[in-house]
């Protein structure tokens, strides 16, 4: 056994390549007919958003490493260039994909459902055609900047994931040559434009922004005459480098980066397909575009607006019944959260249970006057965040808070530097990140002085503090008055502010400086079991897992006889039913209404078992460039509730999907099982107790759930 | 229910504990912060604290008030130990550091600050009572220094300071463009040179069973294996043989990884361990106690005792004493004239209380003046007053400041030598303030007719009962021999003590029947 190399490239998957097959998986739901119909078009806006982002940051950083020269293979023995030239074939399948569901399936089914999309202006009737060309002059004229490039004209910045139509025009009796022109499909206004509705007729018909502008075109260039407008849009690199040593105020480079940013390097540039040829070529000559980041879509550009037409009013019929996260039974609302931490540690399941309590225990802590001090971790918060508000009315109450604002949240930095300014006004102590780190810990910390002295109320999370996002993401946090936690939590705020790590830690583990060394030791003690011949087992559940050494080091548990059950919801660089290396790992991932968040991990430990939560993914970013904490659980109570959501998520026959051997993934072979939908389950689990709470007993008595045991 | 804060800007970190006192002997450490800041390099090389240190120096001390405030912390102390007393303009940054952040920092003598780190070794209770039982060193490695403290029947008895730190000791390889290899011979070579003396000079032929180690770096290991277990934290002379070995087998990597210390850290981990078992060897002592305890821990204790929130279960002023009484017999002193010395000088000062209006700390410098009276004669029988004072001044008592320790000095000298007044001692230099000034007149003038009342060094005068009687301290002595020697001095000491307090003391003989 000692002679394979568990980190052989061969036995792992490149990680963009696994998170297009997340996007795959994405896009299953979109095409899922078991869905229904709206909710399949919010899936296909994630797929476009994803892709947008994937872009942004992910193609852009493997161009700078090709521009920088660097071809160092990645964990599956690719190059940079390799990779890109993968990815390439790979997201061109995926977006052929996306649009053959939006034009073959999704289209049709609207019209059945009566909406129907207007593909072309050219398919309007004639009232309709009026009606266009006054709403066009009416509201969108006002708003448009045209531009045209000449010798005297440079060519436009053209802002970073604008949609645009771009023209060929021809100075009217001149003839000769033919010019550029351009103009933005202005953002503030929606890109559906609703057609008023036939008499006695159902149907409700809709066009797109874009196609409307089309139509009018010539409106906006009065001398020339258009030869041809079709919409294109454009990706920048938007992978924020900062020199952070130099930096000598990180606030302020934070903004000078940003106003940069729409200038970055063009990565992607997707046009309708059959646009005319000549007009391609001069949009491609000055973005300076190689033929590789092209792609001609069959359809609107940029689907994200599908996800307003989710939203338009009438369909509830087409949609999921909205669920409506429920009270905490230990927590009802009201009541004093101090006073229950004390009576014993509260485990939180997000969104199936309230994210106001989390809330109400800073808002509690804002005004109870023998509150000392509340310090927190912030990484994204919401618009309107009630958390600011609350932090901001403690500092005024005359508490001590202090209040990590990570400025490196990607694509939230102007939205916490706002944030920052305000709580530095209101009178909190802000720590604007650490130099070289991205701090993703989910903390919060209350010093309160009771009758017995002082005492420490914690809470931790897998994720933000962001009610906004509670509602969608599934998490869990953790409250505890616990010494131990109180004291552990002090030192995770005293090295945030830049004080020397603490001789001990009692429970908590942190990235970077020793979480990584926590995993590979709890892995190992399995493995060590195993080989004694007696039961290892691991259950992790995650959002990603690419680290190397995580990834070797359960290939050899695996080897050694641990049984492993990974839930990954998206990137999942190890490789199953590997002979000898991984025969003993199953890996599934869920993707559901809810995006799965939750860090949970189980080990076995002979006949105590363990479980401890988190911010941290088994990526090397989060185990070596983040600031990360990984918590035990250790009320039985809590540890079986946690247990629970595990073994319900692998029981999970509807919304799993299983990684193949040959490194595809497939939905769950139903054969012989029921449906189980871990997502719904604990919906209405959560309901159930809440009524429980209440006294409810019609709700209990109603409403059954089938305890499962293990696959 | 009270809590505290304990602040100590050291030659390389600046720390803080806060402490929370709820009741008699219930303490517990809320919270404890560490920064760190080379103060150390500017003060050794500079002989001053640079601006940018002095920057952050007073925005740690000033978030060190932003953390106070987060657990109402009522009352603190701020102590600054070596680098302050190494720089010349100690009052201005003192004033500077008020100024700037509102903390009162006090600046710790060598031997101030060895009693506090006594104190928290001490602070750790049954432990600490079990270990002193059997002999005992306490050995504290700093950054600049060593400290060796030397214990008898629990009881501590004397305190030397070595030039052997482990910052001091780096910078010396350094210096030496010692290779990886080559640090641990050339440190036993250093350190041998130096430990052999203070052997010969100090240790003798004492048997030591228990070396308690205080340190930053050699402790860390301990604390790892020990956790939160006390009883874990004592260590045999063989584990520490072998931690020593497998630091010498590692990559300093591994040892980081291990240690969870920084790397620069594993260094000086090895140098303190180095030296911790170059001790052990030295002093043929069987296991090691890390009791994991800072200045800080000492400065609540202090706290705690002053504030009657402990109570006390080890007489630390009999440690200062025993220290005193075993200076004095390094100079030969006579121990039962010492003996008899003490009691007189604490009759009458018991006696005189409402006139002289001292506490009980300065009836302890006069412990130790009668006890030191002569140690100058080591040196020279005609200059004793100066010789004793010289002696005193540079022999560190555990316990004592630099000024209490220049007030027993004086009083110690003049005993011998004329008195020298305010203004005249000021030109010669003393660091004695007004106070201290008339504390060192009103025990002089004690000490010197206590002295006189055993001129011939006989021990003549068995008992010495004193009775104030209006303008006369009536001082009767019970002996059947002839006192004309004593009385002959009496005479002229007396007129001092009548100069300092308005009372004349007068001797009454009488003879038993």
């Amino acid at each position: 056994m000692s002679e394979i190399d568990f980190t052989n490239p061969k036995w792992y998957t490149n990680r963009e390549l696994s998170w297009i097959l997340f996007d795959h998986r994405v896009l299953d739901e979109a095409r899922d007919k078991n869905i229904p119909l709206f909710e399949r078009l919010k899936f296909l806006s994630i797929t476009a958003s994803n892709l947008d982002e994937f872009f942004m940051v992910r193609v852009a950083s493997l161009k700078d490493m090709v521009n920088a020269g660097y071809d160092k293979a990645d964990i599956a023995g690719m190059t940079p260039s390799q990779q890109l030239e993968a990815l390439d074939g790979a997201i061109h399948e995926l977006v052929n994909l996306q649009y053959s569901t939006y034009n073959r399936s999704l289209l049709p089914l609207l019209e059945q459902s009566g909406l129907h999309v207007i593909r072309k202006h050219e398919d309007l009737s004639p009232q309709e055609e009026v009606y266009i060309d006054r709403y066009f002059e009416d509201n969108v004229y006002p708003v448009l900047t045209p531009m045209a490039v000449d010798s005297s004209r440079p060519f436009p910045l053209i802002r970073n994931k604008s949609l645009n139509i771009g023209a060929l025009i021809q100075k009217k009796g001149a003839g000769g040559e033919l010019e550029f022109a351009t103009v933005q499909v202005p953002s503030v206004l929606s890109r559906i434009v609703p057609l008023p509705g036939q008499e006695g007729e159902d149907l409700r018909k809709v066009i797109l922004l874009e196609e409307v502008i089309e139509r009018n075109i010539q409106k906006l260039f009065l001398n020339y005459r258009v030869v041809c407008a079709h919409p294109f849009r454009i990706m920048r690199n938007a992978d924020l480098t900062i020199e952070e040593d130099e930096a000598a105020d990180l606030l302020k480079e934070i903004e000078k980066q940003l106003k940069r940013r729409q200038w970055g390097e063009v990565i992607r540039l997707e046009v309708e397909s059959g646009i005319d040829k000549r007009l391609l070529k001069m949009i491609k000559k000055e973005l300076r575009m190689e033929s590789r980041g092209l792609y001609e879509i069959e359809g609107p550009l940029d689907l994200t607006f599908l996800m307003k037409m989710y939203g338009m009013e009438g369909f509830d019929h087409l949609k999921a019944q909205g669920y409506e996260p429920q009270p905490v039974p230990r927590l009802p609302a009201g009541c004093d959260i101090f006073e229950e931490i004390r009576r014993g540690d509260i485990l939180l399941h997000h969104p199936y249970q309230s994210f106001t309590p989390v809330v109400d225990f800073i808002r509690q802590a804002a005004r109870d006057p023998q509150v000392l001090a509340i310090k927190q971790t912030l990484y994204r918060v919401s618009g309107h965040s009630p958390i600011i508000s609350a932090l901001a009315q403690a500092a005024e109450n005359g508490k001590q808070v202090s209040v990590l604002v990570e400025l490196k949240a990607r694509f939230d930095e102007e939205n916490n530097i706002v944030w920052a300014k305000m709580l530095e006004k209101a009178g909190c102590h802000v720590i604007y990140g650490l130099v070289g780190l991205k701090t993703h810990s989910k903390i919060t910390l209350v010093v309160r002085r009771e009758e017995d002295g002082i005492r420490r109320y914690v809470h931790l999370g897998t994720g933000n503090y962001n009610d906004a996002t509670a509602k969608l993401y599934t998490d869990v946090g953790l409250f505890t008055c616990r010494e131990v936690m109180g004291e552990d939590a002090t030192a995770v705020f005293n090295m945030l502010s830049g004080y020397s790590e603490p001789r001990f830690w009692n429970r908590l583990s942190l990235a970077p400086l020793w979480l990584k060394d926590k995993f590979l030791y709890l892995i190992a003690r399995e493995k060590k079991y195993a080989l004694e011949g007696r039961q290892a087992h691991i259950i992790a559940k995650m959002n990603s897992l690419c680290d190397r050494d995580v990834i070797a080091a359960l290939y050899e548990a695996s080897a050694a006889g641990v049984q492993i059950q990974l839930i990954v919801r998206g990137i999942c660089c190890l490789r199953t039913g590997i002979p000898g290396v991984s025969e003993n790992i199953t890996v599934r991932s869920i993707v559901g209404n809810f995006l799965e968040h939750a860090r949970i991990f189980y080990f076995q430990n002979d006949e105590e078992p363990e479980i401890y939560c988190g911010s941290a993914d088994w990526m090397p970013r989060n185990l070596e460039r983040r600031v990360e904490i990984l918590f035990p659980v250790e009320e039985p109570t809590l540890k079986e509730e946690l247990r629970r959501i595990l073994d319900w998520q692998l029981a999970d026959t509807v919304k799993a999907q299983v990684l193949k051997p040959d490194g595809s993934y497939e939905r769950v072979d139903r054969r012989g099982k029921e449906k189980f939908n871990s997502q719904e389950a604990f919906c209405r689990e959560a309901v159930r107790l809440a009524g429980e709470a209440r006294g409810d007993d019609a709700v209990k008595s109603r409403v059954f759930i089938p305890e499962r045991h293990l696959e | 229910m009270k809590t505290f804060a304990a602040i100590v800007v050291g030659s390389f970190e600046i720390t803080m504990k806060i402490f929370e006192f709820s009741g008699r002997n219930a303490r517990r450490e809320i919270d404890s912060v560490r920064q760190r800041l080379d103060l150390g390099s500017d003060t050794y090389v500079k002989g001053k604290i640079g601006n940018d240190k002095m920057d952050d120096l007073c925005r740690t001390l000033k978030e060190f008030t932003r953390i106070m405030k987060t657990y109402g912390v009522s009352e603190y102390r701020a102590y600054g130990t070596s680098s302050f007393r190494e720089i010349p303009n100690t009052r201005i940054v003192l004033d500077q550091i008020k100024q700037r952040t509102g903390i009162s920092l006090e600046v710790l003598s060598n031997s101030e600050q060895r009693f506090l780190d006594y104190k928290s070794v001490a602070f750790k209770g049954e432990m600490f009572r079990e270990v002193i039982t059997e002999g005992t060193a306490i050995v504290e490695i700093g950054g600049g220094s060593l400290q060796i403290s030397l214990f008898d029947n629990d009881t501590l008895v004397s305190t030397q300071q070595l030039r052997l730190g482990v910052l001091r000791l780096q910078e010396l390889l350094h210096r030496l463009n010692a290779r990886t290899g080559q640090g641990e011979s050339l440190i036993e070579e250093i350190a041998s040179a130096q430990l052999a003396t203070f052997k010969k000079l100090y240790l003798k032929d004492r048997s030591i069973r228990t070396v308690i180690v205080v340190d930053e770096y050699f402790s860390v290991w301990v604390a790892r294996r020990a956790g939160k277990k006390q009883e874990k934290a004592l260590v045999s002379a063989e584990e520490c043989r072998q931690f020593l070995q497998m630091l010498r087998e590692s990559s300093y990597g591994e040892i980081s990884r291990l240690l969870d210390v920084p790397e620069e850290a594993v260094g000086l981990t090895f140098i303190s361990t180095c030296l911790v078992n170059r001790i052990l060897r030295l002093m043929e002592a069987e296991r090691v106690w890390v009791p994991g305890v800072t200045l800080c821990d000492g400065i609540a204790y202090e706290y705690a005792e002053k504030n009657r929130l402990l109570s006390t279960d080890h007489d630390f002023e009999k440690d200062i004493v025993a220290c005193a009484r075993n200076i004095s017999k390094r100079y030969m002193g006579s121990r039962k004239r010492g003996e008899t010395l003490e009691n007189i000088t604490m009759t009458l000062f018991d006696s005189m209380k409402k006139i002289h209006g001292l506490g009980r700390r300065e009836r302890l410098y006069l412990r130790i003046a009668a006890l030191l009276h002569d140690c100058g004669k080591y040196i020279s029988m005609v200059n004793i007053g100066e010789s004793s004072y010289q002696i005193i001044m540079a022999t560190e008592i555990i316990g004592l400041s630099h000024m209490e320790r220049e007030i027993v000095a004086q009083v110690v000298r003049f005993n011998h030598s004329p008195f020298v007044y305010y203004d005249r001692m000021k030109e010669e230099g003393t660091a004695l303030d007004g106070d201290a000034y008339l504390t060192v007149a009103k025990l002089t003038a004690l000490l010197r007719v206590a002295n006189a009342l055993d001129r011939s060094h006989k021990q003549k005068l068995k008992g010495v009962k004193a009775a104030l009687k209006e303008d006369q301290l009536v001082l009767t002595v019970e002996t059947q021999e002839d006192i004309t020697l004593e009385r002959g001095i009496f005479d002229e000491r007396a007129d001092f003590f009548q100069e300092v307090f308005s009372i004349r003391p007068v001797i009454r003989q009488k003879k038993p029947m």
